[in-house]
This record gives C-alpha cells, sequence and structure tokens, in this order.
C-alpha cells in the first residue's frame, strides 16, 4: 500500500515510562529525502528520534522501513539500515579517528570484528567524503569539535545506512562547519539516496536543506510539510512562542522585539538606507515611526518588525497624497527626524518634501540615532 | 596509511616480545627462587628427567610449581576482570573489586567460619573456597538485580559500592558477636596469598579462568563497540541488557575465582590495563584482552616473588606489594590525565 | 553340687561377656589396622579425656585423637602392617625433625629433654619465654619456619621433617594441613586446649613422652604434679570465691568460661569461681566478654581477684588495675588488699600446673599477711615497691 514511501510511520505515539509525550505521529518519507524535526527545546524532538532508533521503545503504533516494522527487525537487520549521530559526549581512550570510524563497519564484519579490504574502503571514502581522511592517526579526544562532528558523520556514512539519523548536528559547530556538513548531507540524500532525518535549532539552515519539515510542540505534530509551508510567520511565531521578537520568513531571521510606546523618532528611509537607524533605535529601545517606504523595500521587511508604525506605498507606485499626509502628521508628533536618504528618485519624491517640512518646523534633525 | 598501521604492528610485536620475555624470565626465577637453594642442574633433572633429590622434587613440584601456575592464572584473571570493568564503566579506577565483590567474599567466609568452626573445631578447606565464591556470586547477584531497575551506568558502581559497604557492615557486625578465637584468621584471608596452592586447586583455577577469559576474547568486539557508549553500541547491533549482563557475569567470575582462592588481591585489577594501554597506545580489546592477561600473570609472578622471598621464611601478603607497586602508576596515570 | 555348677556357669557367661565387651573396642581399633596387630593394653590415663593409646606387640602403638585422628607408631626397622585403613597416619620411629607450632607442647617438650627431636618452630625465638626453647633458636638448632597460617614449606620439607604438631588454630586455615599432608608430613593437631581438667593439659606430656621415646619420664613428671592435686585432695573446700579476667582494650572484662580449666584450677585448689554458668558449654573458646557492669554486678563480691596478665602484660600496682576502670576500686577484693596478679608466662608452663593449683590453695588459705609472691602469682599493693 505504501511501497512508494521508504519509511512511514502509523499512529506512533512516544514517550518515556509509558507516558506518552507526543501522539499519532504520522509521517512519510521517500528514499533520498531529509526530514527535519524543529520546536522548542524540550518539545519532544530527541524522543521521536530515540524512537526512530529503537533506542527508546515507542508507546503504540508502528514504524515501517521498506515495509518492515522495526519492531520486527534485528538489531543487526537495524545496524544495517539505521545509523545514528548524537549528541552523546564520547569518552574514548586512546582511540584514533579512524578507529571511530571504523566502528560503523561493525554489522558486517566477522566475529572478531577483523576489517576486510572492503571495509576498508568504506571507512576511507566514508572519512574522504566528510574531508577528515587528513585525520585518521590523531586521538579523537585531540580535535576541535567540528572535527569531532564529521569523525562520527563519517562513521555513520561507512556503516552504508538507509538511513540516518541525527540529533541535532550542528549544534558545537561554527558556520563555516555547518555549512559543510549540512551540504554533505544534502549530498547523501541526492546522490546515495540516503534518507535523512534529524532535528536542527538554527531555521535558516533548516528551511534551506530539507525536503519535508516536521514541527514538534505540545501533544502531537502541529504542522508536517514543505519548507515553504512551514516557515510562516504565523507558524513559526505560534511553534516558539515569539511574544519576544519577529520572524521574518522572506530572510529566515529573527528579530527582537521592538521598542515599546509612541514613537519618538521619525525616520526617513527607502532603499536599505534605514536598516542600520532602525536596529541602532531598537537597540536603544526608543520607539520609532518610519516612512515613506516602498512595499518592494528592503527597509520595509525590517520596518514591519521594528517600527512602532510604518508608512508605506504600494510597490513601484509614487508616493501618495494620502499616505504623504499621513506620515506627515506623525512626524508631526516627534521631536527628532533622521533622514537616510542622500538622494531620491522619481517614485519617492515627497520624502524629499517631508524633510523640507522637519527642517521648517525646526525638528531636530539627526545624521544618525547613534547621536541619541 | 600503511605507515601508521605498520608503527602500530611493531609497537604491538614489541610489547608482546618484552612481556613474553619478562614471563620466562619470571617463570625461571619462580622456580630457582626459595626458601630452599636448589641447584640448576638439579632442577633440570627434576622437571625434564623425574629424577633428583627427593626433597627438591617434591619443593620444586608440590610447593612452587603449582604456586607459579595460581600466580599466573590468577593474576592474567584479575586483570582481565579489571580491564573489562574500566571499559564497561569508562572509569579509569575501577577494578575488580568495584562491585563489592570483595566484601561479599569476606562475609561469606567469615560466615562459614563462625558458623562451622564454632561448632564443629574444623571446617575444610574446600568449604572456604566455595563460600568466598559464593560470596562474590551474592554480591554479584545483588548488583544485576539492581541494575535492571537502573538505566544509567554509572549508577551500578554506586550500587556496587553500597553492596560492599553492607556486606562490610554485616561482617563487622558477625564479627563483634563472634568470639576472637573464630574469626582471627579473617583478617588473615583478607590478605591475599598464594600460598599452599596445590595441583588441584590450580585444575579447578584453569577450568574456571581459561574458558571465561576465552569468551572475553571472543566478545573484542562488542566490547569495542561499546567504548564508543552505550547508545552508539545500540545503533551497532549490540543488545545492551544482555550485554550488560555479560560483562558483569564475566568479570564477577574471574575475579571471584580469584579471591575464593587466593583472597582478595588488590590493585593488579586497576594498574596493569593501564600499563599494558599505554604500552600498546590502544584500547582496541582485540589486541589489549590478551596482552593484559599476561600482563596480569607477569605483574603477579613478579609480585608473588618479592612477597615470599623477601624476607624468608615470612611471608609478605602479596596484596601489600602489589600495592606498592600498584600505587604509584594509578598515580601516574591520574596525573597524566589530569594533564589531558 | 547344683549351686557350685551355676556359680561357675554365671561366672563363664560374665566373664565372656566383660571379655567380649572389651574385645569389642578392642576390636574396633584392630580392624583399622587390618586385624594384624592385637591390643595388648591402653596407656593410663588419669585426667585426659582427649587422646588415647592402645599398645601392640613389639612396641607398635595406635595413638587416636579426639579430632578423630589416628596414627600409628611403627617402631625403627619394622614393617608397616598391609591392610591399614586409609585414616590412619604412620609415624615411623625415631621421629625427629618435628615442626612445632602448639606453644603448650613446648614446655612439655623442654621438661622431657626432648627439645633435640625439634628443628622447625611456629614462633619467633624472642617470642618463647622457655629459656631453652629460645637458646635452641639462637643457637641455630631450631629454625623459625613461618606463621601457622603461612609456613614455609620448601624449609619444612628441606629439614625432613618428619611430624607437624599443631595448635587448633590450624582449624581455621584447613588448607595448611592438606598441604603439609600433601607433601607427605603427617600432621598432629594438639588439643590440648580443649582438656577441661588443668592436669589433662598437663598429660598430653604422655603422648609426646610415646611420640620420643621418654614414656617413663613422661610418666614421672606426670606423677609429681599429680601429686600436689592428691595433697589438696583430702584438705578442705574454702568458701572463698575467686574472680579470675582480664581488661581488654576496648574496656571490656574478659573472664573464664565456668567449667574451663583455670576455673577448674581454681576448684581444686579449693576455691570457688565466682561466675557459675558463665558461657556456652557448647563453644569452643575458653574466654566470654563482659561489659564491666555485667561484670561488676557479679564479680565485686568475689574474696579475690587473680588478674590474667598473660595477655595484656604485667600490672605494677592495684592504681593501674584501678587505672583501667574505676568501678574495680569498689571490688571486695580490692578494698580488702587480696588483688593478685599472674606471672607473665603462667600458662607456658603446661607441666607445673600443680604447683600453680597449689599456689592458688596457699592464696586462699593464707594467713601470713606479708606473703606476696608465690611460685606462679604475685600481690599487687598499693603502691608499687611499698611493701
Amino acid at each position: 500500500m505504501n511501497k512508494e514511501y521508504f519509511f512511514y510511520t502509523k499512529k506512533l505515539t512516544v514517550g518515556y515510562n509509558g507516558k506518552p509525550l507526543i501522539k499519532d505521529i504520522e509521517v512519510n518519507l521517500k528514499k533520498g529525502q531529509i526530514l527535519t524535526l524543529i520546536g522548542p527545546n524540550g518539545s519532544g524532538k530527541s524522543t521521536i528520534l530515540k524512537s526512530i532508533t529503537k533506542h527508546l521503545k515507542s508507546i503504540c503504533g508502528t514504524i515501517y522501513i521498506d515495509s518492515e516494522s522495526i519492531e520486527s527487525m534485528s538489531n543487526k537487520d537495524m545496524a544495517q539500515k539505521v545509523s545514528v549521530m548524537l549528541t552523546d559526549k564520547l569518552k574514548t581512550e586512546l582511540m584514533t579517528c579512524k578507529d571511530v570510524v571504523e566502528t560503523g563497519r561493525y554489522p558486517y564484519t566477522g566475529m572478531l570484528g577483523i576489517l576486510s579490504e572492503e571495509d576498508n574502503l568504506q571507512v576511507r571514502n566514508a572519512m574522504e567524503l566528510v574531508n577528515a581522511w587528513e585525520l585518521r592517526d590523531r586521538d579523537f579526544t585531540e580535535i576541535s569539535d567540528g572535527q569531532r562532528q564529521r569523525i562520527l558523520l563519517a562513521r555513520a556514512i561507512c556503516q552504508e545506512p538507509e538511513i540516518i539519523v541525527l540529533d541535532e548536528p550542528t549544534s558545537f559547530l561554527d558556520i563555516h562547519y555547518e555549512l559543510e556538513l549540512l551540504s554533505i548531507l544534502r549530498t547523501l540524500a541526492e546522490e546515495r539516496n540516503i534518507t535523512v532525518i534529524m532535528s536542527l535549532h538554527e531555521l535558516d539552515m533548516a528551511q534551506k536543506v530539507s525536503d519535508l519539515v516536521m514541527c514538534v510542540k505540545g501533544e502531537y505534530i502541529t504542522h508536517l510539510g514543505t519548507p515553504e509551508e512551514i516557515f510562516q510567520k504565523e507558524l513559526i511565531s505560534q511553534l516558539y512562542d515569539l511574544s519576544n521578537g519577529n520572524y521574518n520568513p522572506l530572510f529566515g531571521s529573527f528579530e527582537m522585539e521592538r521598542p515599546k510606546g509612541k514613537p519618538k523618532v521619525f525616520v526617513i528611509a527607502g532603499g536599505g538606507t534605514g536598516i542600520a537607524e532602525y536596529r541602532i533605535l531598537q537597540k536603544k529601545g526608543i520607539p520609532f515611526a518610519t516612512g515613506i517606504l516602498h512595499k518592494n523595500d528592503i527597509d520595509y521587511q525590517l520596518a514591519q518588525d521594528l517600527a512602532s508604525e510604518v508608512f508605506f506605498e504600494k510597490s513601484f507606485d509614487p508616493i501618495s497624497e494620502a499616505v504623504f499626509q499621513n506620515a506627515l502628521d506623525r512626524m508631526n508628533s516627534c521631536n527628532i527626524v533622521i533622514n537616510c536618504l542622500k538622494t531620491y528618485g522619481e517614485i519617492n519624491m515627497k520624502n524629499k518634501t517631508l524633510y523640507r517640512e522637519a527642517v521648517s518646523q525646526g525638528k531636530k534633525i539627526l545624521e544618525s540615532a547613534d547621536m541619541l | 596509511m600503511e605507515k601508521s598501521k605498520n608503527t602500530n604492528y611493531i609497537r604491538y610485536i614489541i610489547t608482546l616480545i618484552v612481556l613474553i620475555t619478562l614471563f620466562v624470565i619470571l617463570i625461571l626465577l619462580n622456580i630457582k627462587l626459595g626458601s630452599v637453594d636448589v641447584s640448576v642442574k638439579d632442577i633440570i633433572d627434576i622437571l625434564f628427567h623425574g629424577s633428583g633429590n627427593e626433597t627438591n622434587y617434591n619443593i620444586l613440584w608440590k610447593v612452587r610449581l603449582p604456586r607459579m601456575m595460581a600466580s599466573i592464572i590468577l593474576g592474567g584473571a584479575l586483570a582481565l576482570s579489571g580491564f573489562l570493568l574500566q571499559t564497561f564503566f569508562n572509569n579509569p579506577i575501577a577494578g575488580p573489586y568495584v562491585l563489592g565483590i570483595s566484601s561479599g567474599s569476606k562475609m561469606m567466609v567469615a560466615l562459614v567460619m563462625i558458623a562451622v568452626l564454632s561448632r564443629y573445631h574444623y571446617v575444610n578447606s574446600a568449604a572456604l573456597i566455595i563460600a568466598a565464591f559464593a560470596g562474590a556470586m551474592l554480591s554479584m547477584g545483588f548488583v544485576l538485580i539492581i541494575s535492571r531497575k537502573v538505566n544509567s551506568v554509572s549508577m551500578l558502581i554506586v550500587c556496587g559500592v553500597m553492596i560492599g559497604y553492607i556486606c562490610s557492615a554485616i561482617t563487622d557486625i558477625m564479627i563483634t558477636f563472634a568470639d576472637d578465637a573464630n574469626i582471627v584468621n579473617l583478617h588473615n584471608w583478607s590478605l591475599g596469598s598464594f600460598s599452599g596452592t596445590s595441583w588441584k586447586n590450580v585444575g579447578v583455577m584453569a577450568s574456571v579462568v581459561l574458558p571465561t577469559s576465552l569468551i572475553v576474547f571472543l566478545m573484542s568486539k562488542p566490547i569495542g563497540a561499546y567504548q564508543l557508549g552505550e547508545n552508539y553500541a545500540k545503533n551497532m547491533g549490540i543488545n545492551i541488557k544482555l550485554f550488560r549482563i555479560m560483562l558483569v557475569l564475566l568479570s564477577s567470575f574471574l575475579c571471584a575465582c580469584v579471591t575464593a582462592f587466593a583472597g582478595p588481591i588488590s590493585f593488579v585489577g586497576i594498574a596493569v590495563p593501564h600499563l599494558v594501554k599505554s604500552f600498546l597506545k590502544t584500547s582496541k580489546p582485540l589486541i589489549v584482552t590478551p596482552i593484559c592477561f599476561l600482563g596480569g600473570s607477569v605483574f603477579c609472578l613478579g609480585c608473588d616473588l618479592i612477597a615470599r622471598t623477601l624476607f624468608a621464611p615470612v611471608e609478605l601478603s602479596v596484596s601489600t606489594v602489589s600495592s606498592i607497586f600498584g600505587v604509584p602508576i594509578v598515580i601516574y596515570i591520574m596525573l597524566k590525565k589530569r594533564v589531558h | 553340687m547344683i549351686k557350685k555348677r551355676y556359680m561357675l556357669t554365671a561366672m563363664v557367661i560374665i566373664i565372656i561377656s566383660l571379655l567380649s565387651g572389651c574385645s569389642q573396642d578392642m576390636d574396633k581399633n584392630e580392624k583399622f589396622l587390618g586385624n594384624q596387630l592385637h591390643t595388648e593394653g591402653s596407656m593410663e590415663l588419669k585426667y585426659a579425656k582427649n587422646f588415647s593409646v592402645d599398645y601392640y606387640k613389639e612396641g607398635y602403638a595406635l595413638i587416636s585423637i579426639s579430632d578423630g585422628s589416628r596414627y600409628l607408631i611403627v617402631p625403627e626397622g619394622k614393617d608397616i602392617p598391609t591392610n591399614l585403613d586409609k585414616s590412619i597416619t604412620i609415624l615411623r620411629q625415631p621421629i625427629n625433625n618435628i615442626y612445632l607450632v602448639a606453644t603448650s607442647a613446648m614446655c612439655l617438650f623442654d621438661a622431657l629433654d626432648s627439645l633435640d627431636t625439634i628443628s622447625l618452630s611456629g614462633t619467633k625465638a624472642e617470642d618463647w619465654y622457655i629459656e631453652n626453647a629460645k637458646a635452641a633458636m639462637k643457637a641455630g638448632d631450631i629454625i623459625y619456619a613461618g606463621k601457622y597460617n603461612i609456613p614455609d614449606y620448601e624449609m619444612i620439607m628441606s629439614n625432613n621433617c618428619k611430624l607437624a604438631i599443631e595448635s587448633t588454630m590450624i582449624n581455621h586455615t584447613p588448607e595448611v594441613k592438606d598441604k603439609l599432608e600433601e607433601l607427605g608430613i603427617p600432621v598432629l593437631t594438639d588439643q590440648s586446649s580443649y582438656e577441661s581438667h588443668p592436669l589433662g593439659r598437663t598429660e598430653w606430656i604422655k603422648l609426646y613422652g610415646l611420640l620420643t621415646g621418654k614414656e617413663s619420664e613422661a610418666k614421672q613428671l606426670f606423677d609429681e604434679q599429680a601429686s600436689y592435686i592428691d595433697q589438696l585432695a583430702s584438705q578442705e573446700k574454702t568458701d572463698k570465691t575467686v574472680a579470675f579476667f582480664y581488661i581488654s582494650s576496648s574496656g571490656n572484662a574478659i573472664a573464664r568460661k565456668s567449667g574451663d580449666y583455670v576455673t577448674r584450677m581454681i576448684e581444686l585448689a579449693g576455691g570457688n569461681y565466682i561466675f557459675d554458668h558463665l558461657g556456652n558449654s557448647e563453644s569452643a573458646t575458653s574466654t566470654v566478654t563482659l561489659e564491666m557492669e555485667e561484670f561488676y554486678a557479679t564479680a565485686k563480691d568475689a574474696d579475690f581477684i587473680i588478674y590474667n596478665s598473660t595477655i595484656d602484660g604485667e600490672l605494677s600496682s592495684v592504681e593501674e588495675l584501678i587505672g583501667k576502670n574505676s568501678l574495680l576500686k569498689d571490688f571486695k577484693a580490692v578494698q580488702n588488699d587480696n588483688v593478685w596478679c599472674t606471672s607473665k608466662n603462667m600458662f607456658q608452663e603446661t607441666t607445673q600446673f600443680g604447683l600453680m593449683i597449689s599456689d592458688i590453695h596457699r592464696m586462699l588459705t593464707n594467713d601470713d599477711k606479708d606473703l606476696a609472691k608465690l611460685n606462679f602469682m604475685y600481690k599487687l599493693s598499693a603502691t608499687d615497691g611499698e611493701k
């Protein structure tokens, strides 16, 4: 029935000690897809992952890999199908990086665990894929966190799995290694058809690398869909309880809370000139109004999140009189005006007028909010 | 890749050669040295031609050789037991007695001494051996039962220590109520000694220790997988619950055997695995296990030789000697790890 | 006529049944000896209950010890009987190069002047009180062969040891006994500590006399001690009570079990041990530990105190005694100046028990206030040296 799907769950309920944490999980994945779990801390992402890897017994429901329920699979079968990368801090003793990766061949070696030619080849390939081959003789405890994650990934790869499960694989990585790791995962998915199931905190990355995203919060999976469906302002705000900030799906970025209160400063901006000033004002906690922007302006995106009031015109249209008047009224109520614009174009010429008005009214004109 | 593999092999082989050389030297010394002077010619006659002075023949075959065999077998058993527990608990200070085994043995031996001696004035030596073994298994049993309820492995050490304390407390209560005459030898028993080993004893020891050690060697693969931690080991297909039980069983068996025949002998189980690993510069069970056994044998051969010849006819307790050598080693290791 | 016949038949029946009764006992032992030897008599033992000896022709003798072991003495040059029961240990004469661990036996060997049969000792030279033993060890005639629980087997074997005489401590380390026997060295465990009559202990000199070929000397020495007792037997028992104890390092009083040989000595001397039924007669140990207050409740009324100084060292004054526990101040014996102390070597002198009993008798019946020293005890005075 579900032949086209490689990995799927039916009414899966997971939890600890018989107490259900997340109920009725239904997910279907094709081979070579990447599923990312997102959600607040402690929401149960790790619980779900542990249930998939059989580290935790699921409370009810079934998990299927290639039409076979994992309950019925032996430890060895699971080992050859699923490999993991965990958040555990490893305390190894006298193990080289190569030794650590070699353990991934465990399901394939004989009784005493001696590696064959084939095994050695797999190990080398995996290590070269993650660019860690030169670390092979280094002691595992003496390398950096980023290198360590790569070694663990190599281990997971040389296990020749059909599914790799990773629990927050990028937690300790700087952006360089984060990008590297995620692109390796993408490669694995594309070229080797390996299904990837992982949890991530970095939403921007999750948005970019995933085929499917699962939102984990409360007792049920709140949403399951493509990144385009999931990464919406409302959804994300709700998922993470963002009362103290804002999410911008366009850039996948978060902004801190806008300053509260009646605007004290009016910022004339447009074309990206206002961004710096908005940030300074927000940091100083000074509520401000801004305009007159156009909807397709970058400043508009940020102003939506940071400004108390935004005056804007439709994209590509010259600023209308109505909008101008509103902006003027607001500017009049502000004591301080910051003009970010140096030049004006056809569609925002009215901003020049706005500025002249400010000058003539004797408003305090500042170059930058820095001076406040 | 070839280069590093070769250096590894060279290191393993050198360590093996050194250990075998020490082994042979200590065997020769153990045969030659003792309170009675036996000439080399006599030794050769006795060992290879079955002839020679009758007293010396008996001294060699009935006193020195069985004792030497006991050092070899039990020393190896202790080292292996220590290695297993250190790997299992990922704790460098773990030793064969961390699960409370020596306290359990002592408790049962005290019980038998008090119960039997006060009534019958005499106790069979086999009874004391069985009592010690049973006591060890009892401690081990408790630890296993508790380990089912407990998920974290480090809790097992706590269990072991607690069981040890309970057994010691019970032993102390028994001592308080017992007549001094009955338990005067309990202290001597706790010191540990290879003295008086007979070939019958050796036979029993070998039949327990050697198969168990072989099983440990054959379990190199799961032990190696375990070195990455339980979660990764599980992912590689190991049945964690079964493995835990096996590990506790195997290490306890080895340790119980030692305690039953020779009393508790300290520090061999802690120091030797570290020494061996630092020479081999690896912790791969496939290599470490046999070398560890050999290392334990060598260590005990040396310690016993010193214990019985240094102040002859007074005999030091072999535990004393092994502690004197073992403690500096353990301290050195701790320091090295702190630098890390 | 008929009467005579009846009497004859009756006598014959009685004699036959007596003989068969006797021979049954002898039969048992003879069976062990493969029925090769016939019992010719037994050693006469007055007080010892833990060993017996049966005599056979040509100097063969069977020693039976209360722990179940049996030893057949085979005279020099004679054959070992065939079909011997496996449980019998052969002791071929001459028995020498003995490894002696039982310290109480050394005194007996010394009295028999048989120290030359001993070549190995389980006690170091400096720990012997017996001067001859100390001298022999210092001269190298007797060598130290290690503590009883870890003997130097090699040394024992290379000295051609014919017999190991162990104390009952060996029961705690059965593997040592097994090992010695495995090495072909017979082990005899001295059970004299289980004798309840003090002279029973002394009577073991007859056993060692048999082993060393000095039976008549042994009998003579024993009879001498027995005569002290016989003298006292005619005397009246006094009503004086005696407390015999020492104070341990943990502050408890260690007293003798009622019925043990020390208390028997007191009884034989005409005194009464202050405790009637102290201790468990079943248990092997001879001492009972009492908390001071419990001890005080009964012992405070004892007329005499004999302090056992063989454990912790001799006391020099009553103050020193009271210093161990202030309750002692209230003891009747202390208040009446009737505190005595054993000299340190009292229990090593097994051959002098008769004299010791006589000492105790003198203490009990003494009128002379100045008597402060006996053979084995001395009186504790208020301050040292003042009397």
